[in-house]
C-alpha cells in the first residue's frame, strides 16, 4: 500500500457504495424541505433565509456523512493496517477526508441550483453560496474527522460526536452566511470568503494530526 | 530557570502531598475573600448612576464568567501537555476542572440573564458574548460527555486531551466570529493591565471577589485532583500507606 493506491482504493469503494452518497444527498434535501414546511413557505421569508437554511442543512449532512467514515475501517481491521503499514496516519486521514469531501460535495453542488430555486434564492447570489460551500465544507469535514476518530470505537458514538463537533462548526456557518448576506445586500463579501478559506486551511493543517492521535488511541 | 517544580508535578505522589498542604488553604482563603468581596460589593459599594442597584450582580457575574474562560484555557494547555509530554497529571487536571468550569459557565449564563432583564429588558439576546459563553458551556459538556462515554482509562485520557486542545484552538475563532456577527454586550469591564474604568470603591470589591473565586476554584480543583489521583493510584504502595495513616 502506498498513498496513491490507498486513495484510489478509497475512492473506488466510495464510488461503489452509491446508496451512501444518495442517502447523504436525500438527507440534505429533507432538511431543506423542513424549513418551508415548518416555518413559512412564502418567498418573503425564504429568500433572505435561504443562505442560512442551505448552510444548516449542509452542516448537518456533512456531519452525517463524516460520522461513520471510520466505522467500517474500524470493524474490518483496516485501521489497524494503517498503523502497521509504515505510512503516516496523518496523511492517510488527509486522503480519506479528501475522498469523502469529493463524494459528498460534488453531488451537493449539482442539486444546489435546483434547491436554491425552490427557496427563492436570487440567481445573483447562487454563485456566492456555491463558493462559500466549496471554501467552507473542507473545514467541516476535517474538524468532523476528529470527532469520528474519537468515537469510532464507542457503541453509541453518533450523538456524542454531534455534541462534540457541532459547536466547532459555528464559525464556519457564521462566516458563510455572512458572505451570503453581504452578497444579497450587494456589499463586498470577499473578506468573509477569505476568512472561510483560512479556517479551512487551519483545519486542514491541524485536524489530520489530531484525528491520527485519536485513531491511535481508539485502536490501541 | 529552575524547572524542578515542573518535573515534580509529573509525580502523582508529590502532587498529592503538595495539594494536601495547599488545597485547603486555597479553598478557605478564597472563600473568605469571596465573601468579603460580595458583601462589600452588594452592601457597601456605591450604586451605579445609570443602572442603580441592578449593576451589583457584576460582583458574581464577572468573576464567574472570567473563571469559566480561564478554566477552559487551562484545560487546553493541560491537553497539550498530556499529548506532547504525556504527563500523568494533565488528564487528571482536565477531568477535575471540566465540571468546575461547566458550572461557572452555567452560572455566568444564568446571572447574565438575570442582569439582562432589568438592563436590556430581555432574558436572552443572541449577542456575541452570550452566544460564545453558551458555546463554551456546550464544549465543557462535550468534554464531560466523552469522559463518561469511554471506559478505558488510557483512551479516555487521550480523547479528552484532544477535545480540550481542539476546543481551545477554536474558542477564540468562535468568540471573534460571533462578535463580528452580532454584539450588544458591553466591552470587558475588568482588565488588570489597564486603569479601571470604574471608581476604586466599585472596582476593589470586584477584584476581591474575582481573586477569591480563582483561589476557591484552584483549591477545589486540587481537592478533586487528589481524589482522582487516589482512585488512579490505588494500587501504589504510597496510597495504601497514606490511607492507613491519615484515612480518606
Amino acid at each position: 500500500m502506498n498513498y496513491r493506491s490507498y486513495f484510489k482504493a478509497e475512492w473506488l469503494s466510495l464510488l461503489r457504495r452509491k446508496q451512501d452518497t444518495l442517502n447523504a444527498l436525500l438527507f440534505f434535501v429533507m432538511v431543506i424541505t423542513l424549513f418551508p414546511l415548518g416555518v413559512d413557505p412564502s418567498a418573503d421569508f425564504l429568500a433572505p433565509a435561504a443562505g442560512g437554511i442551505i448552510w444548516c442543512a449542509t452542516a448537518l449532512s456533512v456531519l452525517m456523512a463524516v460520522e461513520g467514515m471510520y466505522k467500517e475501517d474500524y470493524n474490518d481491521g483496516s485501521l489497524e493496517q494503517w498503523l502497521v503499514s509504515g505510512l503516516s496516519v496523518t496523511l492517510l486521514v488527509f486522503l480519506k477526508v479528501l475522498a469523502q469531501w469529493l463524494i459528498v460535495v460534488v453531488p451537493l453542488m449539482i442539486v444546489l441550483p435546483i434547491l436554491a430555486q425552490m427557496l427563492f434564492l436570487p440567481m445573483s447570489v447562487l454563485g456566492v453560496v456555491m463558493l462559500s460551500i466549496l471554501l467552507g465544507t473542507p473545514a467541516l469535514f476535517f474538524i468532523g474527522s476528529i470527532g469520528a476518530a474519537l468515537t469510532v470505537s464507542l457503541r453509541r458514538g453518533a450523538v456524542l460526536m454531534l455534541l462534540l463537533i457541532l459547536p466547532l462548526y459555528i464559525p464556519v456557518i457564521v462566516f458563510a452566511t455572512g458572505a451570503i448576506r453581504a452578497a444579497q445586500l450587494e456589499m463586498a463579501y470577499s473578506g468573509q470568503l477569505a476568512i472561510l478559506a483560512a479556517i479551512s486551511l487551519v483545519a486542514l493543517a491541524l485536524s489530520p494530526v489530531m484525528a491520527a492521535i485519536s485513531i491511535r488511541a481508539s485502536v490501541n | 530557570m529552575n524547572w524542578t517544580w515542573f518535573h515534580k508535578l509529573g509525580s502523582p505522589k508529590w502532587f498529592y502531598q503538595w495539594a494536601s498542604n495547599w488545597g485547603g488553604r486555597c479553598v478557605y482563603l478564597g472563600l473568605a475573600l469571596l465573601v468579603i468581596g460580595i458583601i462589600w460589593g452588594l452592601g457597601f459599594a456605591p450604586a451605579d448612576y445609570q443602572q442603580g442597584n441592578s449593576f451589583r450582580i457584576i460582583y458574581i457575574h464577572v468573576p464567574v464568567a472570567v473563571l469559566a474562560q480561564s478554566c477552559y484555557l487551562g484545560m487546553g494547555i493541560a491537553g497539550f501537555v498530556a499529548l506532547v509530554w504525556q504527563m500523568k497529571l494533565a488528564p487528571v487536571f482536565i477531568k477535575s476542572v471540566a465540571p468546575v468550569g461547566a458550572v461557572m459557565a452555567f452560572i455566568a449564563l444564568v446571572s447574565g440573564a438575570i442582569w439582562g432583564k432589568p438592563t436590556w429588558g430581555t432574558w436572552w439576546v443572541w449577542d456575541a458574548r452570550l452566544t460564545s459563553v453558551l458555546v463554551l458551556f456546550l464544549l465543557y459538556m462535550g468534554v464531560i460527555a466523552i469522559q463518561n462515554a469511554i471506559d478505558d482509562q488510557v483512551f479516555a485520557d487521550k480523547a479528552v486531551a484532544v477535545v480540550s486542545l481542539v476546543g481551545v484552538i477554536n474558542l477564540p475563532i468562535i468568540k471573534y466570529s460571533v462578535e463580528w456577527w452580532n454584539t450588544l454586550h458591553q466591552p470587558a469591564t475588568f482588565k488588570l493591565t489597564e486603569k479601571p474604568s470604574m471608581p476604586m470603591e466599585m472596582w476593589l470589591p470586584l477584584l476581591f471577589s474575582a481573586l477569591g473565586l480563582y483561589l476557591f476554584a484552584a483549591g477545589l480543583a486540587m481537592w478533586r485532583m487528589q481524589n482522582e489521583v487516589l482512585v488512579r493510584e490505588r494500587k501504589a504502595s504510597w496510597v495504601k500507606k497514606e490511607v492507613l495513616e491519615h484515612g480518606v
